[in-house]
């Protein structure tokens, strides 16, 4: 095998244009990608595509271009959907009987046109209007929801904080970072002048704020019952932040002050969790937790089960990475009961349990932020960062969303953080650009007999405005009889997001390496299948073959069984970790997911003394690329890693640095901050150019020298996923293993 | 009031007065005299001739530990005292070799029967400094109505000013639920929430308020919580496991109490429809008791309790939520339809254990229209010695006058004094069944304690949380000779009695006063006129006012007015002079003149007709009637009546609607409330406004005297009394009017004077009740 003539994703990022092009109707593929744009049209066909079938689904994903989604008011005519299936009309949908009905794309049937949205026919039999009508030429559209869609009025937005304020907490300097980003972005929350806002602090107590307007300055009331948690005003615990601005600023202000002799370490999280439902449930909205230790008073009190060796390789190591105590998901399945999204700001310097606490996000819509050996001065950019992007992020509030496709088809299971309130309604309590979805399809008959499938996504939400709006994104796939066409319209990225996902829920009820395995399997068959569709034909019986379009499969496959979730056994990855990546692999758009598996590598070194350097790379991620003379970036989407070489010149490490190497320096405290130079200058310029490039996720920067172990193999090392580490083989040798396999009969 | 300085005076140096002054020697010649043996007295009463000496006591040696006294008899050649109660002999110590004849201690002088000694304080002087400092925790009602929030809040706003600096002060808010206030705490306003619905035990609530350092760390230990054992986990701050967070100086915390007093609000929880405010007092004085439990002990510490309506949620519960449930009245409690009664009850006997186990004293202040559960908070106000005060609104006279006095010094203050404990030793034959007062029994039975009980018994020492200058207390005795003790030759002819009072004065310093009086046995059965000439009318009245009210209070079925029918005919039939069958023939020694009397205005009043109040007020007279000496309580009994006019100074007059007349003001002094009643003609001419002409100064100066007499007999009475100022025909003529002896009433109504009035009721008039008295007593 030549090496270097393997695949790589070194270009750029690989997203599928050629769907956009033959189905210019369709949503632009960044809201919705099937993981092969060809369906195929009987259950034989489909039992030899041995990769999953289905979509990855962004609904409110950004746009890069700056372009919005066409808002559409139906007026009085009032939504047109089809009477049978409920379908929103779309640029698919037909027009017959001179104008006065439509045909559902997706169940065919023939529909009454309102009157009020009435319109002639052309002689091509399109509708007259159709410049006036982004609903009939866009595959994305936001329809404004008329009151049927609302069983209340519209919530306001509204950020409930609970936050940690044990000693790790204050001492770690959390609070202090928090409680100054969050007055910071008072004024970019969404939705003013109805944000509402709140907050519960808590230790071994649970400390309420009374924020009422009126007040000259908050008032603190204390509950230390945690067995009868009780809420200890009726009003005023959420107030409405325009109002009550003067206070709740006195409160950001003092609130670290109050705190910073405190000395207690406990943690009645759950109790706290309880709290805040009270005061919330009337509303609903989002409830953002900042926690610094594992609970350890009350309900959902967790114990340290630890990350025991003796158990990985056995039938309860899955158990390790599920939650223990019940509490969390009843909690979860009542917060989104509510409409209460869930985020959970984990920044411990120890265990605390990341499974369990995890589990509120993941059935809330929300998301897990975890902060490993947390430490204010090394992360306080980092946190600042993510918390200033939640804060100010165009959120959805009090969503659902259904997925619905035509005939013949039938989404069978979802994964990501939502809620299933029905076999295909997904509760999101709140839901933002950053989450995404993945999604299996099945065939529901033996044969198909359509042309063409059609899917719809319709998430039903409230905006921070204050309206209710139906975000509809249409795309249209052919239905194909031949499995050559399903491997030609393969997507590479919206693949490896499914598999990933399911890979990490399999993760949860199976051993690593049954997983890994099963990743394995998976690629060796579909490539079998491939060889036999085309290794006689091509008579290229000593070569791995694989279609264009599955070229990075198994690259991505070898990189999904080294991530961080995935990886190794005990001693690779700690436990906190593993379950954190395993979160955050459920949620990334299909972009991150293959940033992450296949992270860029770029040389700095030679460009540093240069203004506005271009750095060379990407490289290839394996050891024998790197020049010990050189300096290298390694980002993931959300870490960096900068490796210096051991030969690297001192002058150019004390630049960057600000400080020279001849005493002991602990790289790990190393925090990278623009120096007096250009040297230094040049190289924030570059983190910063790489940051740019996703503004979703800040790149938390470490520092590694070369030979600085064990920093260096967990940090660097590990992630170079072309060479052998973490008892996982190398690209090479992966490759050549899945070559046997194909040639092997079955 | 030369008659009250005379009465007071009466009292003596000692404050002691007794039912009879001369005691048989016999079980049975004590039941025979009807009138239990009883003393009432005051133990911390102020005197001019008191003295005060600076060294500890010597007492007789265990288990008597009486105190030398004056009573004692010492032979100064040998060193020795004999105690008239064991009659053991103890020898004078070395530092007592001086004495003689000539050169005797202070507490063996004859008119120094009773002594303070002034007791070192505690070794630690910072102790002593704290235990010297009072507490005064205010628990304050928000379920108010702005107006009487208002108030509440200006009279707790002086209150604070008047407090001495080095005073710790304390505040707790409560409505639906309970709000302690963290005065300590600089950066915001910090407050304990408690639920108002759950019973804590007190060591819930200290862990709650973190004042019990590693508690809830401790819980883990062990555990598998999240941190290796070892560590310094349960680090808990000293600091903040301190009661200083909540109480502070007065001078600390005036600032902050006043910022916080004008930020408090009502009580924010919506009211329901039909429904009564959502409050806790149950909870709140629950909370409040804890946290001075976590004060330094021996710390004199109060809580004033502000209260503005009825416990309606969580333990102490005096009436439901539900305004179609009123609260209880007499006829409930009658008829045992009172469902929440026993429980309350039981409930806040609960709290006044907690409380004088602390040492700590409850005083309440109730205002409002309707009931606030005075009859079942009546224990802990009691047992602890605690103030009560009701009143109508925050706003009126009684409550923020009363509540002023609290704070006061000098002349005016009510010197409140805290921790004290009374001990007594009597002599062999006499037996303690218990005292009525405000007090709790220590329960440590001794020799001297009966078997059979009155109020707080099976003691020999009793708890005074909170005592004060006119503090009264009740003792029974019981005769039980001993079979030595009648043996001649043995026989004692003087009786004696010892009291001893240690306490905290209002100063802080620690004193023990010891108070040992003397009285004589009366030999022989026969010997009746001995018994007679030592009758005490007045103190009688009460004692048989406080037994009788007891005995409503703890005996089902109990019928005060045949009881005290009954006790009165007895007492009649046994010490008064008549033949047999011949009415006409019935006189009563001058001792006994104004007695039936007494039974005849005790049976009208509030004490004994509980029916024409409600429970609440029947309550908060009784405490006072414990309370109070007997000067004041005979006033509680029998108004005092002293008409105004024209013709001649002030004089007192019958307490009977004869009494009024058209051109007379009268004054009633009922105690609790002082009427002044204009008749007829003297309104009349006040409406006119003659008191504004320079040619009727005299009529001006007539209205004037009886006011300002109102106002002295005000200034020295805690509470303050009711003024009521009211015309002949006017609605408020009732105050007095109900307190008349109906000598005429609208059945009689054809031979009254002009001028004069009649009283619409079908009670029997004095005349009518003494002629039955006589008759009855005379019978065979
Ligand atoms: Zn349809
Ligand atoms: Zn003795």
């Amino acid at each position: 095998i030549d090496l270097k003539s393997l695949p790589r994703p070194l270009d750029s990022d690989v997203e599928s244009t050629s769907v956009a092009d033959t189905h210019p109707l369709n949503c632009h593929p960044k809201y919705l990608r099937l993981t092969t744009h060809a369906i195929p049209n009987s259950q034989s066909l489909l039992s030899r595509w041995h990769l999953p079938l289905g979509a990855v689904v962004h609904p409110l994903a950004e746009s890069p271009d700056g372009e919005q989604v066409p808002i559409v008011n139906f007026g009085s005519a009032g939504v047109v959907r089809c009477r049978r299936c409920r379908t929103y009309i779309n640029p698919y949908a037909t027009f017959t009987d001179s104008g006065r009905k439509w045909r559902c794309n997706l169940c065919a049937l023939l529909n009454d046109v309102p009157p009020e949205y009435f319109c002639t026919l052309d002689v091509s039999g399109r509708r007259c209007d159709l410049d006036q009508r982004p609903e009939l030429t866009k595959g994305s559209i936001e329809i404004v929801a008329p009151t049927e869609y609302m069983v209340r009025p519209p919530m306001p937005p509204l950020y409930f904080f609970l936050i940690d304020v044990s000693a790790f907490a204050v001492r770690s300097g959390m609070l202090e970072i928090v409680a100054n980003t969050i007055k910071s972005r008072l004024d970019e929350l969404p939705g003013s002048p109805r944000t509402q806002i709140g907050f519960i602090t808590f230790d071994s107590t649970l400390h309420f704020y009374n924020l009422k307007s009126s007040l000259t300055q908050p008032q603190m009331m204390v509950v230390a019952d945690l067995d009868d948690i009780f809420v200890p005003l009726p009003d005023d615990l959420l107030v409405n932040l325009s109002e009550s601005r003067n206070v709740v600023d006195a409160f950001l202000d003092s609130l670290h002050t109050m705190f910073q002799e405190n000395v207690n370490v406990e943690s009645a999280l759950g109790p706290a969790l309880r709290a805040a439902f009270m005061v919330m449930s009337q509303l609903g909205g989002k409830l953002i937790v900042f926690q610094s230790t594992l609970p350890s008073l009350g309900v959902g009190r967790l114990k340290l089960r630890g990350d025991d060796l003796r158990i990985y390789g056995t039938d309860r190591e899955h158990l390790l990475r599920i939650p223990e105590d019940p509490f969390y998901k009843q909690m979860a399945a009542e917060f989104t009961k509510y409409q209460i999204g869930v985020d959970i700001y984990a920044s411990s310097d120890k265990y605390c349990d990341v499974a369990s606490l995890g589990i509120l996000s993941k059935y809330t819509g929300g998301q897990l932020y975890y902060y490993p050996s947390f430490r204010g001065e090394i992360h306080h950019e980092k946190l600042r960062f993510d918390l200033s992007r939640n804060l100010t992020r165009e959120t959805a509030w009090e969503a659902v969303m259904r997925v619905r496709c035509g005939k013949g088809v039938r989404f069978t299971s979802y994964h990501g953080n939502f809620m299933l309130r029905s076999t295909d309604l997904l509760a999101l309590p709140s839901v933002d650009c950053d989450k995404a979805f993945g999604m299996q399809l099945s065939l529901e008959d033996t044969l198909m007999t359509t042309q063409t499938v059609y899917f719809q996504v319709a998430l039903l939400y409230t905006s921070s405005s204050g309206e209710r709006r139906i975000r509809v994104h249409t795309a249209a796939a052919p239905v194909v009889t031949d499995l050559g066409e399903m491997y030609r319209q393969a997507d590479i990225g919206a693949t490896i997001s499914l598999m990933s996902r399911l890979a990490i829920e399999k993760m949860l009820s199976h051993k690593l390496e049954d997983v890994r395995q099963s990743i394995q399997m998976r690629i060796t068959k579909s490539l079998k299948e491939y060889r036999n569709l085309y290794a006689v034909q091509h008579r290229l019986g000593g070569r791995l073959i694989y279609p264009e379009s599955l070229k990075l499969l198994p690259l991505y496959g070898l990189a999904l069984c080294k991530s961080a979730a995935l990886r190794g056994g005990y001693a690779d990855v700690l436990l906190d970790d593993r379950c954190s990546a395993g979160y955050n692999m459920m949620i990334l758009p299909i972009s991150r997911t293959l940033k992450l598996l296949y992270p860029t590598l770029v040389r700095a070194d030679e460009t540093l003394l240069k203004v506005w350097p271009r750095s060379p790379g990407p490289f290839p991620l394996t050891k024998d690329v790197l020049d010990p003379n050189c300096l290298y970036v390694h980002d993931d989407g959300s870490r960096f890693v900068v490796w210096f070489g051991r030969m690297v010149p001192s002058d150019i490490l004390t630049s960057v640095l600000g400080f020279d190497l001849s005493g002991f320096v602990d790289f790990s405290k190393v925090n990278l901050v623009e120096q007096e130079n250009s040297v230094s200058r040049n190289l924030m310029g570059l983190l910063g150019r790489l940051r740019a490039k996703d503004p979703s996720c800040y790149q938390l920067c470490h520092v590694v020298r070369q030979g600085e172990q064990p920093r260096e193999g967990a940090l660097f090392l590990s992630n170079l996923v072309e060479d052998q580490n973490a008892g996982i083989s190398s690209y090479g040798d992966w490759v050549l293993h899945i070559y046997r396999q194909t040639q092997q009969n079955p | 009031m030369a008659d009250a300085a005379a009465a007071a005076d009466s009292e003596g140096i000692d404050g002691v007065r007794m039912t009879w002054n001369n005691w048989p020697r016999s079980k049975v010649e004590a039941s025979k005299c009807v009138v239990p043996i009883a003393a009432s007295i005051c133990p911390i009463r102020p005197h001019s001739d008191l003295a005060v000496l600076p060294y500890p006591p010597l007492r007789c040696k265990p288990p008597c530990s009486a105190v030398l006294n004056p009573f004692c008899r010492v032979d100064f050649a040998a060193k020795i005292w004999i105690c008239p109660f064991c009659f053991s002999r103890n020898h004078f110590p070395h530092h007592y070799a001086g004495v003689s004849e000539t050169n005797v201690p202070g507490e063996l002088y004859p008119q120094y029967t009773t002594i303070e000694y002034a007791l070192p304080a505690s070794h630690d002087p910072a102790a002593a400094a704290a235990a010297a400092s009072p507490v005064f925790l205010f628990v304050l009602d928000t379920c108010l109505i702005e107006e009487e929030l208002e108030f509440v809040k200006s009279a707790m706003r002086r209150a604070i000013g008047l407090l001495p600096d080095n005073a710790l002060v304390g505040l707790i808010s409560y409505g639906t639920q309970v709000h302690v206030h963290e005065l300590g705490f600089s950066d915001l306003s910090k407050i304990y929430v408690f639920c108002g619905t759950k019973e804590l035990a007190k060591e819930q609530i200290l862990d709650q308020l973190g004042l019990v350092p590693g508690q809830r760390a401790a819980a883990m230990v062990g555990g598998t919580a999240g941190y290796p054992k070892g560590m310094p986990s349960n680090g808990v701050n000293p600091k903040a496991t301190s009661v200083n967070r909540f109480l502070l100086p007065a001078s600390d915390c005036e600032y902050i109490l006043n910022a916080l007093l004008d930020e408090l609000q009502r009580d924010q929880w919506p009211i329901e429809a039909g429904s009564r405010a959502l409050r806790c007092t149950g909870v709140a004085l629950s909370v409040a008791a804890s946290l001075l439990g976590a004060c330094l002990p021996g710390t004199g510490a109060r809580i004033i309790a502000l209260v503005g309506g009825p416990c309606t949620v969580g333990p102490g519960l005096i009436v439901s939520k539900d305004l179609s449930e009123p609260v209880r009245s007499h006829k409930d409690l009658d008829k045992d339809a009172a469902p929440h009664f026993h429980k309350a009850v039981k409930f806040y006997d609960s709290i006044a254990k907690q409380l004088v186990s602390q040492g700590h004293v409850l005083d309440l202040f109730a205002s409002a229209l309707d009931q606030v559960g005075v009859a079942e908070m009546k224990v802990v106000v009691e047992r602890t010695g605690g103030l009560v005060v009701l009143a109508e609104s925050f706003e009126h006279p009684v409550f923020k006058d009363s509540f002023k006095r609290i704070f006061e010094d000098g002349e005016q203050s009510l010197g409140l004094s805290f921790n004290g404990t009374l001990d007594i030793n009597c002599s062999k034959e006499i037996k303690i069944q218990g005292i009525i007062g405000p007090c709790t029994s220590l329960d440590k039975k001794g020799a001297t304690s009966s078997d059979t009980v009155v109020g707080q018994g099976n003691t020999t020492s009793w708890k005074l949380c909170g005592l004060d200058k006119s503090t009264c207390l009740t003792v029974f005795f019981d005769i039980s000779p001993s079979e030595k003790s009648n043996q001649p030759g043995l026989t004692n002819p003087q009786l004696y009695l010892q009291f001893l009072t240690t306490y905290q004065n209002h100063e802080g310093q620690i004193r023990l006063r010891v108070t040992t009086v003397t009285r004589k046995w009366v030999e022989s059965a026969a010997n009746t006129e001995e018994l007679v000439g030592g009758f005490d009318q007045e103190t009688a009245a009460v004692v048989m006012a406080r037994y009788a009210s007891l005995k409503m209070e703890s005996e089902e079925e109990f019928d005060a007015t045949r009881w005290l029918d009954r006790s009165l005919i007895r007492l009649c039939s046994r010490f008064g002079d008549y033949r047999k069958d011949d009415p006409s023939s019935f006189t009563l020694n001058p001792c006994f003149s104004i007695f039936p009397q007494f039974m005849f205005n005790l049976r009208r009043s509030q004490f004994v007709q509980v029916f024409n109040n409600s429970p609440d007020e029947t309550a908060y007279f009784r405490i006072l009637l414990n309370r109070e000496n007997i000067t004041n309580s005979v006033v509680m009994i029998q108004p005092s009546l002293i008409s105004y006019s024209f013709n001649s100074p002030p004089v007192p007059s019958l307490l009977d609607v004869a009494s009024i007349a058209a051109d007379r003001i009268l004054l009633l002094d009922a105690y609790f409330s002082v009427v002044v009643f204009h008749g007829m003609t003297i309104a009349q001419w006040r409406n006119m406004g003659y008191q504004n002409q320079p040619e009727h100064q005299a009529f001006a100066q007539l209205l004037q005297a009886p006011q300002e007499d109102a106002k002295i007999i005000s200034t020295d009475r805690f509470p303050v009394p009711r003024l009521v100022v009211c015309d002949q025909h006017g609605s408020q003529a009732r105050f007095l009017l109900a307190k008349l002896n109906p000598s005429a009433t609208h059945n009689s109504a054809n031979d009254v004077a002009p001028g004069s009035d009649v009283i619409f009721t079908d009670d029997v008039s004095l005349q009518v009740f003494f002629e039955h008295l006589q008759r009855l007593a005379v019978q065979s």
